[in-house]
């Protein structure tokens, strides 16, 4: 990929991976599984990305962690909790607005 | 564990030192590479281990993503550290002047110390002070930014502004400089070859005299010399490969050489009878005026060394 649209994307994920952290994490999961997830969705995470992510928004309450230490190895698992909830709802307004804005765009933009 | 993953961990763990979540957090990551290793390389064996921790990225890297960004300098401020560095550098090479000319000492504890000193001396003391004033600029701007408050700086306008320098008509003026400097250069090691100075009393008459006595006379000319030459050298240089390192070193080995004329015992300097007063205006003239130059071609050097620091910020 072109490295100018490499640090385009590299910043229009800063602000989508939250959203969608928020929104994977109505069931808890751990980092690894929700790489995976996100993967098998058609999208790449960059692994060292998503970690400091979950703990700034575990560090701000929307989300909460806990270690499963029954399997042979220890797992964090991820959570949303009730504000990380509301943060979600107002984030997918505001990338819904955003959306409706660049299509409209795009569509007027067709008819030039 | 791997000796791989162990050293990997260790690496991170130093780049977070200080964190008091630093063991959770690298308990993750090693949660996080042993299930990927084992997931999609089969099992976690040192090959693939090597992988996925190529994969994770640098250390360093994946440390400053758990950092919180937090500035030394707020991006606001970074213009004021050099243009700030520059003003208290030039006030402190006011008294610096004052203390070598007066032989007077400044104390201001602890911000400022300027000790009598010789014009010599002078020249080590400088690059100590500039390194001093940049600390103290940075050290107030760091304060100013963890402080989190909208402090609003004056911006002195009279002071070095590299983004105003003048680039246009630059080439013509260095090949104008090089063929005066190179000609100026050429004569003077022409008289200093054939008559050992430079300096003479009625240079076209027939009772032409040198100034100063032969020591002293070869010791102004190859000074003089010698700075004419490195400005020739230095535009030279400047009109293949413009750098501010040769700007720097111009005037480096200019400040040097300058200093170096104030080694020479003045009073018995010169070879012609001059009055005791005489002698004494004439010393002064000449201290102030290399003083006066000094200060320009310090002057010069700041804004080189300015311009390095900038580029290799910019990098």
């Amino acid at each position: 990929m072109d490295p100018e649209i490499s640090n385009f994307e590299t910043e229009m994920n800063r602000g989508f991976l939250q959203i969608l952290a928020l929104a994977l994490l109505e069931k808890d999961m751990y980092g690894y599984a929700m790489v995976r997830t996100i993967r098998d969705l058609g999208y790449e995470v960059e692994e060292n990305t998503l970690y400091p992510l979950l703990r700034r928004l575990e560090k701000n309450g929307w989300v909460k962690s806990k270690w499963d230490v029954s399997e042979d190895r220890p797992r964090k698992f991820y959570g949303i909790t009730d504000e990380g909830r509301s943060l979600r709802t107002e984030l997918l307004g505001i990338w819904r607005k955003q959306v409706q804005i660049l299509k409209q765009l795009t569509e007027e933009n067709s008819h030039v | 564990m791997s000796e791989k993953l162990k050293a990997y961990l260790e690496e991170i763990s130093h780049f977070l030192s200080g964190r008091e979540e630093r063991e959770e957090i690298l308990a993750e990551i090693r949660s996080h590479i042993l299930e990927k290793a084992e997931q999609e390389c089969g099992q976690a064996t040192e090959a693939s281990l090597a992988r996925v921790i190529a994969a994770y990225g640098p250390a360093r890297r994946v440390a400053e993503k758990y950092l919180d960004g937090r500035q030394i300098i707020a991006p606001a401020y970074n213009r004021y550290l050099f243009r700030y560095t520059a003003l208290l550098f030039a006030f402190h090479f006011a008294l610096t002047v004052v203390a070598v000319v007066f032989k007077k000492s400044f104390l201001m504890f602890p911000i400022l110390y300027v000790p009598s000193m010789g014009p010599f001396d002078a020249l080590f003391y400088l690059p100590t002070a500039l390194l001093f004033d940049l600390g103290a600029v940075t050290l107030i701007l760091y304060l100013i930014t963890q402080s989190k408050k909208d402090v609003k700086l004056p911006w002195p306008k009279f002071s070095i502004d590299i983004d105003e320098m003048k680039t246009t008509g630059r080439t013509i003026g260095r090949i104008i400089g090089l063929i005066a400097m190179t000609a100026l250069t050429s004569a003077a090691l022409y008289l200093y070859i054939r008559y050992g100075t430079i300096f003479f009393v009625n240079f076209n008459l027939p009772q032409r005299r040198p100034i100063f006595t032969p020591g002293a006379g070869q010791w102004f000319s190859l000074i003089l010399i010698g700075l004419w030459g490195i400005s020739a050298i230095s535009l030279a240089i400047k009109l293949v490969a413009s750098s501010p390192w040769v700007d720097a070193v111009e005037k480096a080995l200019s400040l040097v050489l300058i200093g170096l004329a104030f080694r020479q015992p003045f009073e018995t300097a010169f070879a012609i009878p001059l009055s005791e007063n005489l002698i004494r205006t004439i010393k002064l003239g000449l201290t102030i005026t290399l003083l006066i130059i000094c200060i320009f071609v310090a002057s010069d050097f700041i804004k080189a060394v300015i311009r390095i620091g900038r580029k290799r910020l910019a990098k």
